[in-house]
């Protein structure tokens, strides 16, 4: 029998979709990730934990995947990348975060959490859309013409094979972990 | 039980991180986010608007689902670790006036900012973040740039606070 992604439809796909929702936001509470303070902290480099959680997550992440593509258990699912729509898009987002500490994600669990004052950065999230569409013509005629969809690298066949990007990845992840374990710390309450 | 009440360490996080993204491209072939689900809403909310009325819940699907399953698991978690409390203000800030500006300007700039450079770099963090890990190129030039304007620019707000009293 052939393995393949299982590809839910139908009622499963949206009842395993809010048991995984549900999951994640357990997580999200559980790793610090939706508390202000904390994501304050990280991006102020004085607490090292959710940065060694986010990386450790990439070196873990990057591994699983490869070995999960290997056995066509999951296929490659990447939206098109432009280098000048990811550059841009990462400075705005990047200002947003230093302002706000929150992504969607964590913005929802956290006013799940209790925290009303979330709800001025949902509000803020909702009016980008619109404008998006408003100024979607823009875009199309210049950032996203600038340069080409960026494209993905050919798949390697063995994990260590020394041109493999996942394996450097998953090794670079690491050593910053160490090192900001030892640099930061922040593991006290783990 | 403390494994519902305490925190987790940061390799338990990291790898059920990393286990639920890849876990979710094996269900759904498609990667999860709060964006689509944040586009559907955004668009529910300005069709009701623009019709002065709400007739019907937004759709529910397995992206709004998603949203939906995320309020409950954090809801939950919240409880249980003793954390949920109702805050209408941020730390930060004291006297009532300066805080409520505050929390306002920065949640509504800070918000708009964040969703508007998702949009322009086509996924939701979440989706960028398992890009990365399929090695997507132009996932990786987001969150790099993201980190370091976000580090910076919280370092120099911490600053001019600090230097400001």
């Amino acid at each position: 029998m052939m393995i393949a992604a299982l590809t839910l439809t139908g009622n499963y796909r949206l009842a395993v979709a809010i048991l995984m929702g549900m999951a994640f936001g357990f997580l999200l509470v559980k790793s610090d990730l939706i508390w202000r303070k904390t994501c304050l902290n990280m991006l102020l480099l004085r607490d090292g934990r959710l940065l060694k959680a986010l990386l450790f997550s990439m070196a873990v992440g990057c591994t699983l995947f490869f070995i999960a593509q290997r056995f066509e258990l999951v296929n490659l699912r990447v939206r098109p990348g432009y280098f000048w729509a990811s550059l841009i898009g990462g400075i705005i987002c990047g200002f947003g975060v230093a302002l706000c500490c929150r992504v969607p994600i964590t913005a929802i669990a956290a006013l799940a959490s209790g925290r009303v004052y979330v709800l001025w950065s949902i509000i803020g999230m909702l009016l980008a859309v619109p404008f998006v569409q408003i100024i979607s013509g823009w875009l199309s005629n210049s950032i996203y013409n600038w340069s080409e969809p960026i494209s993905v690298h050919e798949s390697v066949s063995s994990y260590f094979a020394i041109n493999n990007p996942a394996l450097w990845i998953a090794g670079i992840s690491l050593l910053l972990v160490l090192f900001i374990h030892f640099a930061l710390g922040g593991d006290e309450e783990g | 039980m403390s494994i519902f009440t305490g925190k987790w360490s940061f390799y338990v996080n990291g790898t059920l991180l990393a286990v639920m993204i890849v876990f979710c491209l094996y269900l759904f072939d498609d990667t999860v986010g709060m964006s689509d689900g944040m586009v559907v809403i955004s668009r529910y909310c300005e069709r009701a608007a623009q019709e002065m009325m709400v007739e019907k819940p937004p759709p529910l699907d397995w992206q709004t689902g998603f949203l939906g399953g995320i309020v409950l698991g954090a809801l939950a978690a919240a409880i249980m670790s003793g954390n949920w409390k109702i805050r209408f203000f941020q730390e930060g800030a004291s006297g009532i006036v300066i805080k409520s500006l505050d929390t306002i300007l920065s949640g509504v700039i800070g918000g708009f900012l964040v969703m508007l450079g998702l949009q322009l770099a086509g996924d939701s963090f979440l989706g960028q973040w398992a890009a990365a890990m399929q090695l997507s190129g132009g996932a990786w030039v987001f969150l790099i740039s993201c980190f370091v304007v976000a580090a910076g620019t919280a370092i120099l707000l911490e600053r001019r606070r600090e230097g400001g009293g």
